[in-house]
């Protein structure tokens, strides 16, 4: 227990109908995937999504959070890792960042995922597929990734 | 019944050329580690022709928890062996059909039509 961090959320109010923003500030402790996977699947769906696609932001966010551990701090699990999380109150998109401060590596730079009896890679397939937008913007220090999944009409 | 020790992999057990593993719970990063040293184990002890994994109480993993299942796949080939998935749960079903594991695992519904499919 000794470098895993209690998540924090503190969201300022949202808009009429939609929920505060979500504010998780986390080491880069595995331990703590399941916590922010499921405040961020809990967060969707206060949003308005539905447990799908909810899920499948849970799931991308799970490995966005992976990748920063395993490569952008080489392991390393006591780390800052911060989530924060939007949702549009017009249009009911919801928008998730992960910061981080560490080496500054670029998913996106590692080829996809070809051959389904290869072991890894398929995170990024996840990434790629499940959310409608990933972005990955250099920091001076780090990497932010911005996550947005769109809200449609009937979909679940 | 297999001796097994932990909440991760609460059962394994022996049918003829089978050996039939439930796994429990969601399976990420933190905890699949675990798992591949369940099933690791069980390979080294057991060396079955066919490896059952019902996961019927797992109800989410993610890709680290689908490499495992994919090393353990290309180990129990280098044996002869095939792995069967069961008893998928929705958003396990999910991740598989991204990673189009269908292509090498056997799928399928239970352990029974897992047995009865050579």
């Amino acid at each position: 227990m000794a470098n895993r961090a209690v998540p924090q959320s503190k969201g300022r109010p949202g808009a009429k109908g939609v929920p505060p923003d979500l504010r998780l500030d986390v080491t880069s402790d595995p331990a703590n995937l399941a916590t922010v996977r499921h405040a961020c699947e809990a967060f969707c769906i206060g949003c308005g999504l539905g447990e799908a696609a909810a899920g499948d932001v849970g799931l991308v966010v799970n490995e966005a959070m992976a990748n920063i551990t395993r490569h952008a701090y080489a392991g390393a699990t006591d780390k800052p890792v911060s989530v924060r999380g939007h949702c549009d109150a017009r249009t009911g998109d919801v928008t998730i960042t992960l910061r981080d401060w560490g080496s500054g590596f670029n998913p996106e730079s590692v080829r996809p995922k070809q051959d389904p009896s290869q072991p890894g890679g398929l995170g990024m397939v996840c990434i790629r597929c499940l959310v409608d937008d990933s972005v990955y913007s250099p920091q001076p220090d780090g990497m932010l990734l911005t996550l947005t999944k769109r809200k449609r009409a009937g979909l679940k | 019944m297999l001796k097994t020790t932990t909440p991760l992999v609460p059962s394994a057990r022996k049918d003829g050329d089978a050996v039939i593993v439930a796994a429990r719970g969601e399976i990420d990063l933190n905890n699949s580690p675990e798992l591949r040293s369940e099933l690791f184990l069980i390979l080294s002890r057991h060396a079955p022709k066919r490896l059952v994994l019902n996961l019927a109480e797992v109800p989410y993993m993610d890709s680290s928890a689908v490499a495992v299942l994919v090393e353990t796949l290309q180990k129990l080939r280098k044996l002869g062996g095939r792995v069967y998935l069961t008893n998928l749960q929705p958003r396990v079903q999910g991740l598989i059909e991204i990673a189009r594991l269908g292509t090498i695992f056997v799928i399928a519904k239970d352990e029974a039509e897992a047995l009865a499919k050579k």
